[in-house]
Parts: structure tokens; sequence; C-alpha cells
């Protein structure tokens, strides 16, 4: 595949009646941003990010699939800034997926916002000068004399036209290599809170998810996998399937996760609900292959032996291995995390037609150009013969970035000679994973006479997603993931001790950040109690030297009242994290509510650069609040090598009624953005747990928490 | 097999289905309303909420020979032109983020507002404490059902 590094401007000008103004940006294999008019080419197979037409109907594209993370507004937004129109009036549409077009569209760990800024900005601003320029030149006046503003160039004189007057001559035009940005103090929409254009049809039943997508001919599959990873397929009986009524194939299919192959019996029939019954009477026996030996338990006791080996030095600052070894004030912690499925609120699914020499894909993606580099890697076909047609994703939170599902649905294609929905049961996608890694964290430290950290150890025991099978053994920096290294502790070290298991892991939303924080922000705090420092100001002794967490810290302070101390029957935790850029610090409130500690309030102080859209940066916050309550009450359990969680009986996500109040406070930056969607997951775990030590002494050291330990 | 005659958002449909096949299959497969989603199959989420005779029901367990001759009320038809105050206050409040348990909540929460208009939070709480979204949208719901009650007064 062409590597994209670098991007150029390309104007591409479709003449079609009356003039319209297209603009876009080109892969480029190295070289400058060099700006090329490639209207001869008409522009139509070429990428579009603004579309203008005469009659001044404007069109936004949005290259970045929308799972609900909001970059459907927020993309466009940046372009609509520097183009000068109101986001309002403007259409925004998703762009079609193709990489040589238009790079990556993978959606994954909030980057979009951050990694588009800067050439969405070029792009608006190309076209807006371009157009003041098409003005100018109409009136015959200096182009510094016109302004544009809300879809038309003024001229100081009173004069005006909008865009769709002046799009014939500015479609003939050159585009600018370097256009002028606006200053960000004159951002009207950057910044602002606009109303999501996705969001009309998501309250009328219209939005089209994968699961939604019908195709002529399309034949409904559901599939079973061995409850035990890696099982075999025993026995099964097909003709009880087949005479399920609407029920016309059964196939045996599979999947790669990480290089290893999974297999799957699959029931294809006329509608979705032949295909469940007929996948009910194959009554399957699976073989466990052996692998049926581990649970839980034994996975945390051989993390617990593994402890005992040094492992691999992730990062260093000082010697903490002398101070250990002189000994003094010694705190010593270790925590536990489960493994957690993904639990997009849409099951996994996707439709798939395989043809001679081609292939459609229908479906909810977070990673497009990945299902069309899967698809003509594997069955060999050219890549502009690879169709990828994306849809609104009913949540991905890093589920919907692998291509395991597409591969069952595409090979369940060939066999039947018909496109393929493939819906994974709840079950199936609860229980087979790839999971979020289960982790043991042990921390260490010694503590000097006034109370400060002299030398910290934190030794992760956990699998590795980029190194699953294989004969590597040493653990790589990826695992340490959300330890927070910013804090100025003389002597640290952050070690790893790489586990391979068969079970699968994968990226979840935050990541490693989803587990680290709750071990080091819960010692940070078990620090604080010893040297007998208040939890805040014990944070900010050790970020005085770094400017975002100092401003931010300090806010925390003043938002929250924090010096005039708790109320009454409460109990307050802090935990911070960075994640994507991003940073942020949560304090949690608790109470004894009927029975149980209940957290009441979560406010959350957060520095993300320059923000888009603080109305979705802050439902992203809320998001992931809710979303890391949730893995603080439920987890996976593996039991006989087969989760027990099967189904939301089991493994309830939060529910409207355990939802504390969540407040949350952007602070004003002019910095580049960062990324928002995660960052508010990995501090809820560690802030609530804190705030429970805070109120009855309590610490827990293990997720997810019990009855017992929510007892009041 | 047989055939199944269900009003659906007003419209008298023949269905030629398994008496046995949950409504909500009934519905996305057959009558083709895809609004009303898919997300547990074992009356958990919610996310299949559709109104039987003006009551929220989970149409993932009720089979729809059950439904024979009765009145369902999908998303697609709560209001003709989307203009139910909670479908404003919805768009207000910016309350979805995927979307997908959009149509859930929303149904639930109609017939909540229809039974009980004026609602105590800890009634909301336990009509909405059935329905899930994984993408917490539960403070913007919270608001959003204040502010419909507020809109449907005026
Ligand atoms: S799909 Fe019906 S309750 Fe979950
Ligand atoms: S909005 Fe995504 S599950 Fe509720």
């Amino acid at each position: 595949m062409k590597k994209i590094n670098r991007r150029e401007f390309i104007q591409l000008s479709a003449l079609a009646s009356g003039g319209l103004l297209v603009i876009g940006v080109a892969p480029s294999e190295g070289g400058e941003q060099k700006i090329v008019n490639l209207s001869a080419n008409g522009g139509q197979s070429l990428n579009q990010f603004i579309s203008i037409g005469a009659d001044n109907h404007v069109i936004l594209y949005n290259h970045r699939p929308e799972m609900g993370q909001g970059t459907f507004e927020s993309m466009p937004m940046i372009l609509a800034e520097e183009l000068e129109v109101d986001i309002n009036n403007v259409e925004i549409r998703p762009s079609e997926a193709n990489e040589s077009l238009y790079g990556s569209q993978m959606v994954v760990g909030s980057r979009s916002v951050q990694s588009e800024f800067m050439i969405l900005r070029k792009m608006g601003a190309a076209a807006r000068t371009m157009l003041v320029a098409a003005a100018a030149q109409k009136w015959s006046v200096p182009e510094t004399e016109c302004a544009a503003k809300a879809g038309m160039v003024v001229h100081e004189s009173g004069m005006q036209v909008t865009y769709g007057e002046l799009v014939e001559v500015a479609s003939k035009m050159k585009a600018p290599e370097n256009p002028k940005l606006k200053d960000p103090k004159s951002f009207t929409i950057i910044g602002r809170s606009t109303r999501r254009q996705d969001i009309p049809v998501k309250t009328n039943g219209k939005a089209i998810f994968g699961i939604d997508v019908k195709v002529p001919g399309m034949k409904y599959a559901c599939i079973e996998h061995c409850p035990v990873w890696l099982g075999k397929i025993g026995s099964y009986d097909k003709n009880a399937a087949l005479k399920v009524s609407g029920v016309t194939h059964v196939e045996v299919t599979q999947r790669t996760v990480w290089g290893r192959k999974v297999d799957a019996v699959a029931v294809l029939g006329d509608n979705y609900w032949s295909a469940m019954q007929g996948k009910k009477a194959l009554n399957i026996q699976w073989d466990a292959n052996g692998l049926d030996g581990i649970s839980s338990a034994t996975i945390m006791s051989q993390f617990r032996e593994e402890a005992k080996k040094p492992g691999e030095i992730l990062h260093s600052v000082g010697d903490a291995e002398s101070v250990f070894q002189k000994g003094g004030t010694l705190v010593e912690a270790s925590y536990e995390l489960p493994y957690q499925a993904h639990v997009p609120m849409e099951p996994m699914n996707v439709v798939v037609n395989m043809t001679e020499n081609a292939a459609e894909f229908w479906g909810s993606t977070q990673h497009p150009n990945g299902v069309r580099t899967f698809l003509s890697t594997k069955y060999g076909i050219p890549r502009e013969n690879v169709r990828i047609n994306y849809t609104f994703m009913g949540g991905g939170f890093g589920r919907r970035s692998m291509t395991d599902v597409v591969e069952e649905a595409a090979d369940l294609s060939l066999k039947v000679n018909a496109p393929v929905k493939l819906i994974w049961p709840r079950e199936e996608d609860q229980t087979q994973g790839p999971f979020r890694n289960c982790s043991l964290n042990v921390c260490r430290a010694v503590l000097n006479g006034d109370g400060s950290i002299e030398a910290l150890e934190h030794k992760i025991v956990t699998q590795e997603i980029n190194n699953q099978t294989g004969d590597n053994n040493k653990a790589g920096r990826q695992i340490m993931g959300g330890v927070t290294t910013e804090y100025q502790i003389p002597n640290m070290t952050v070690r790893g001790v790489l586990q391979k298991l068969h079970i699968p892991i994968s990226y979840w939303r935050a990541v490693y950040h989803s587990t680290n924080p709750f071990a080091h922000e819960s010692f940070i705090d078990e620090l604080s109690v010893k040297a007998g420092k208040d939890p805040l100001e014990f944070r900010m002794s050790m970020m005085q030297n770094h400017e975002r967490y100092n401003r931010l810290l300090n806010e925390t302070m003043r938002i929250t009242n924090w010096k005039s101390g708790k109320k009454p029957g409460t109990g307050r935790g802090v935990a911070l994290v960075e994640r994507s850029g991003a940073h942020f610090v949560m304090v949690v409130e608790v109470q004894k509510k009927e029975g149980m500690i209940r957290p009441v309030k979560v406010t959350t102080v957060i520095d993300v650069g320059t923000c888009v859209n603080p109305d979705t940066v802050k439902a992203q916050v809320e998001g992931s609040v809710i979303m890391g309550l949730g893995a603080v009450y439920a987890g996976l359990t593996v039991n006989n090598g087969r989760i027990t969680e099967q189904n939301f009986d089991r493994y309830p996500i939060l529910k409207f009624n355990q939802c504390p109040e969540i407040e949350t406070h952007i602070l004003e930056s002019t910095g580049a953005p960062d990324g928002a969607g995660e960052a508010g997951l990995p501090t809820i775990a560690p802030a609530f747990a804190n705030a429970i030590f805070d109120l009855t002494g309590r610490r827990i050291r293990r997720l997810p928490m019990t009855q017992e330990d929510l007892k009041a | 097999m047989a055939s199944i005659q269900v009003r659906i958002n007003g419209e008298m449909r023949a269905m030629e289905v398994d008496p046995q096949m949950p409504l909500l299959w009934a519905i996305r497969d057959f009558a083709g309303l895809t609004g009303t989603k898919f997300g547990c199959g074992i009356g958990q989420c919610g996310a299949c909420t559709v109104h039987l005779d003006g009551v929220a029901v989970k149409s993932c367990t009720l089979p729809v020979s059950v439904v024979q001759g009765k009145s369902i009320t999908t998303i697609e038809g709560l209001s003709a032109d989307h203009s139910h105050p909670l479908q404003q206050a919805w768009i207000e409040e910016q309350v979805p983020q995927c979307g997908y348990c959009q149509s859930g909540q929303i149904m639930t929460a109609a017939a909540l507002l229809k039974k009980n208009p004026h609602p105590s939070d800890k009634e909301v709480s336990n009509a909405m404490s059935g329905v899930y979204c994984r993408c917490g949208t539960y403070p913007r719901i919270r608001k959003a059902i204040t502010k419909a009650i507020t809109l449907s007064k005026s």
C-alpha cells in the first residue's frame, strides 16, 4: 500500500452547470504541500471535503466514522470555521471510505480532532481565500478590502456577494499553497457548542446502523463459537438446523484473532429469527481442546507468582532500587482488575457480499481502510474492487477496529454465494472477546521523613495487546499506559512482567489507561494518607513544575471548594490522568444511601487544548465516567475456561438509577487540540475508591467492587 | 407459519411468520422498520422497546402471536413529523451519542409521560433504569425528560 506521509491541497473543479467549487486534499509521496489544479479530472472520483454549489448549497464532508464520539459534527466545524459559513446552514455528509483519497479514516484513541485539526483548517482557509479573490476580481478591488463572512464576501463599501455567485470564477483558480489561517481569537464556531447534525435522525429511528442494512438477496446468519477459547468443533446436528423453517444453510467458518484461528458454526436463513432458531437446533458439542482448566483464580495466582520476577524496566528515573535496598518507611500495595468486554449496544454485525474478483462491505466499522485491506489481501481482490460502505456505529469502544467478524461473513458469503448479514448474538459478543486485559499491579514506595516520596516502583503484570503470541516474552512500553510519570518523584521505576495466555485481549476504551491508573492513583492516595497529607495537596506538591497539571489542580481546588472541607456524611476522592494529550483531574463525592455507598457527584476539570465542540467534549466525559463506573461494578469472570457472564443479566452495564451527577469544567486553552474521548474513564475508579476510603477507611484494591466493598 | 395481523403505526399489516418469532424481528425483518433495535434478546436492555396498545414493552421477548390484532407503535410512529415533545427535548439537550439505544429510551419515556405526565425523579429513574445506554447519555436523558414535561405544558 502506498504510504501516505504528507498531503497536498488539490483543488477539484467539477464544473457542473453553473459551477461548483470542490476542495480536497490528496495524498502525495513526499514533497511539499504543493497546490495542484485537477479540474481536468473532474473532481468526481477525487476526495472532497468542501463542495459549494452555485445555488449556495454548501456540503462539508466528514471523513471519520461516527460511533457517538461526535466527529460527524466536529470535523466539519473545523472546516466551517475557516471557510466562514454558518455550520447550521450547511449539509454534512459522510465521505466515502477511501484511504488513498482521505488518508487514515480509523477512529481510535480519541485522535480524530487531534490529528486532522490543521489540515481541515487549511482546506477551509484555502476555499475562503479563493472566494475572496474571486470577489475582488469581480469588483476590481484589492483583496485586502474584502472579507468573508457567513457564506458571503463583503467589501468595505458594503457591497456583498454570496459564495454561490463566486464559485464559477473561484473554481478556475489555483488553490493557495499556504492560505492564511484565522487568528484563534476570532473563532466563532470552534469552541462553541453547536447542535450535532446527526442527532435528529437518532431521535426518530431514521439513523442507519450496520445492523439495519438490507441488500437484495441477503442471507441472515447467526453464529456460535466454542465457549472455551480456541476450542474445537465436536459434533452438531446439521439436519435439525436445516429443518427449521427459513433456514437455508449450515456452514463452518473461521476468524483470525491476533494470528490465531477460531472456529465457529453459522446458520443462515431468510430472516434472523430463523437463523437463531437454527443455531439452537444445532446442539453443538464443543471440544474444549484441553483449555478448560483456566479460571480467573488460576490466572491471578499465576500473575502473583510472576510478580516475583523483576520483569522489564519500562520507565526509570533516578535509582529506585537502591532506595528500596536502603530501607525506610516502606509502603506496599497490589491491585487487581478483571477482563472486560466492550459491549457496544449494537452487537457485532456486518454485511458482506463477495463476488467474482470484487467485494462489498456495509456496516459499522471504526476502521474502514482496515476492512478494505483485509478483504483485498485475504481474497486477492484488487483494492479498487473492494467497496466499503460505512454506517453509523452503535458504539465501538475499540471492538470495531478489528476485522474478525468481517472475515467470518466474507467466508460465509463465498460459501453460500449471496450477500450475508452476520449478527453475533449478545452472548457471543460478551464471551468471545477479545477482551480488555486483566491486570495485577504491584506498587511500593519509600517515604521521606517529611512525607514526600523518595522512591516509587509500579510493576504491571499483564498481557500485551501487541505481543500475544510468539516467542518474545519481554514486556513492552505499551502496557504502562496511564501510569503518571509526571509526578516529581526523584526515583521512580515502572516494570512490566509480560503474561501470555490464550485468552485474547484488545483495545478497549482508553486501553491500558483503563487499568493502570486504578492502581497508580489509588497508591498515590495511600501514600498521602501514610504521609498525613491532604490527597489533593499531596499531588499538587509533586506537580509544581508541571504547568498543565498545576493549573488543573489549582482550579479543581477552587471549583470543588476543596479547602472548605467535605460535607458531613460524604467522602471525597481525587485522581488525575493524561490520555491522548488531554489532562484530567477528577473529584468524586460519595455518600451512604439505602445501605450502600454511592457516588453522588463527579466533578472533572479538564484541559484538552483547543476544544472544538465543548458540548461534545462534555458528553464524552459523561460517557467515559459512566462506562468507567460500569467497570467498577462489573467485570468478566473466567471459569472452566469460559466466561461466566454471558449476557446483560450477569454483566450489567451502568443503569440510569446508578448514574451520579456529572459536572465538567473545561479550562480555556489555545494549545493544539487533544483527544478528549477517553480520559474520563481512567480516573473514575481510583477517585471513587479513594472517596470510599475517605468515608469509611476501607481501601478497595480489587475490581469489580463487591456488594461487601460497597456496604455502607 | 401463521398469518399475523398487527396494526403498526396505524397501518394494518399481515405477516406470514412463525408465531413464536419475537415481535422485534417481525418489526425489523418483516415490517422493515429498523428504528427498533436488538441489544440483548433477553429483555434486559430495552433497546427493543415499543408500545403495545400504548404501554412500553420489550419486543425481543414477546412472541408476535401475542400481538395478533393489537396495535403497536414504534419510534417511527411516535409522531407524524418527529415533533413529539420528547423528540424536541432530545435534540435540545443533545442527548444521543451513538444513538443506538435512543429509540428504546424515547419510547420508554413516552409511555411513562403518557401514563404519568408529571413523574417524580424517582418515577423517572424507575422507568428509565430498564433501558441501557453504553455511551452514557443518562444525565442528558434526565434533563430532556424534564424539558419535555415543560414543553408539553406550553
Ligand atoms: S433487545 Fe430486548 S431488552 Fe435487550
Ligand atoms: S447513545 Fe449509544 S448506547 Fe445510548
